[in-house]
């Protein structure tokens, strides 16, 4: 088994990008049965959704900055330079919005939901967003690593022929 | 849901409106400079100089913008003003226009 670092900190990247989303989900549905009784299950998994899109964040950045470079070479070069072009000049930006949002996800969900109806209705948007922005991402990446996959399997790369 | 023991309060605390409103400024600033980044070349090479890579200084230009405008709404109470469900309305538009302008932006120009 030949696994490298750059493997390790991409799949942490997409594992923490997930857990985040699946959190978000968690808070989502606590949210829409708020009592007393689970106020604190949701400020705990909205703390789990920021810590999770931070580690997200911190692998998926440092992955880019460093092994990012010579992938987008074989992308761009291969059959599918969209997968460069558009979905990872979009995912780099969109996950910041997400990033973003789960960061605001424990400052809204220390609201007295159970109460207060309007507040409920912000922690379900946030949480709502969180999961849309975040799956889209999700997506984008499967995209881009089969954008690389394509260039080296299927058309080879045009520097080649 | 027992609305019948627990009365209604339809505000927001201060600190959540204000971090709210950030949050929706912050997600269109992001796309903003996504945009300038993208047609302007030499803001790279600006941003490069800051931080060695253009990408982490946008990241560190976001996260400095929702953290600042968060805690001044939150201070000065400005967002506090502002009706709850349309400050709701204003977070799900300002992400979904930023959303959309990311992927129109990186499909068509």
């Amino acid at each position: 088994m030949n696994i490298s670092t750059s493997d390790v900190i991409l799949l942490a990247h997409a594992a923490f990008g997930v857990t985040g989303c699946l959190a978000a989900l968690w808070v989502f549905v606590e949210a829409l049965n708020a009592q007393s009784g689970n106020a604190a299950r949701i400020r705990a998994a909205a703390l789990m959704t920021a810590l999770s899109m931070a580690a997200a964040w911190i692998c998926g950045g440092y992955w880019y900055v460093h092994f990012y470079p010579a992938e987008k070479a074989v992308i761009l070069m291969g059959p599918w330079p969209f997968a460069h072009n558009l979905f990872m000049e979009t995912k780099e930006h969109l996950f910041l919005i997400t990033g973003i949002l789960a960061f605001l996800l424990p400052v809204v969900a220390r609201e007295k939901l159970y109460p207060n109806a309007v507040a409920r209705k912000l922690v379900l948007a946030v949480a709502a967003l969180i999961v849309i922005t975040g799956l889209a991402v999700e997506g984008a990446g499967a995209v881009i690593e089969h954008g690389a996959k394509v260039a080296l399997l299927r058309g080879g790369l045009k520097g080649d022929r | 849901m027992n609305s019948a023991t627990a009365p209604e309060l339809p505000k927001l605390t201060a600190v959540s409106s204000g971090f709210v409103l950030a949050a929706a400024i912050t997600a269109l600033f992001n796309t903003a400079l996504a945009w300038a980044r993208d047609a302007y070349a030499p803001l790279n090479g600006i941003l490069k100089s800051l931080t060695g890579n253009p990408w982490i200084a946008h990241c560190l230009a976001d996260l400095v913008l929702f953290a600042g405008l968060g805690f001044v709404f939150a201070k000065t109470r400005a967002a506090e003003k502002i009706d709850p469900s349309r400050l709701i309305g204003a977070l799900i538009a300002a992400v979904a226009i930023a959303a959309l302008g990311l992927v129109l932006w990186f499909a068509f120009v």
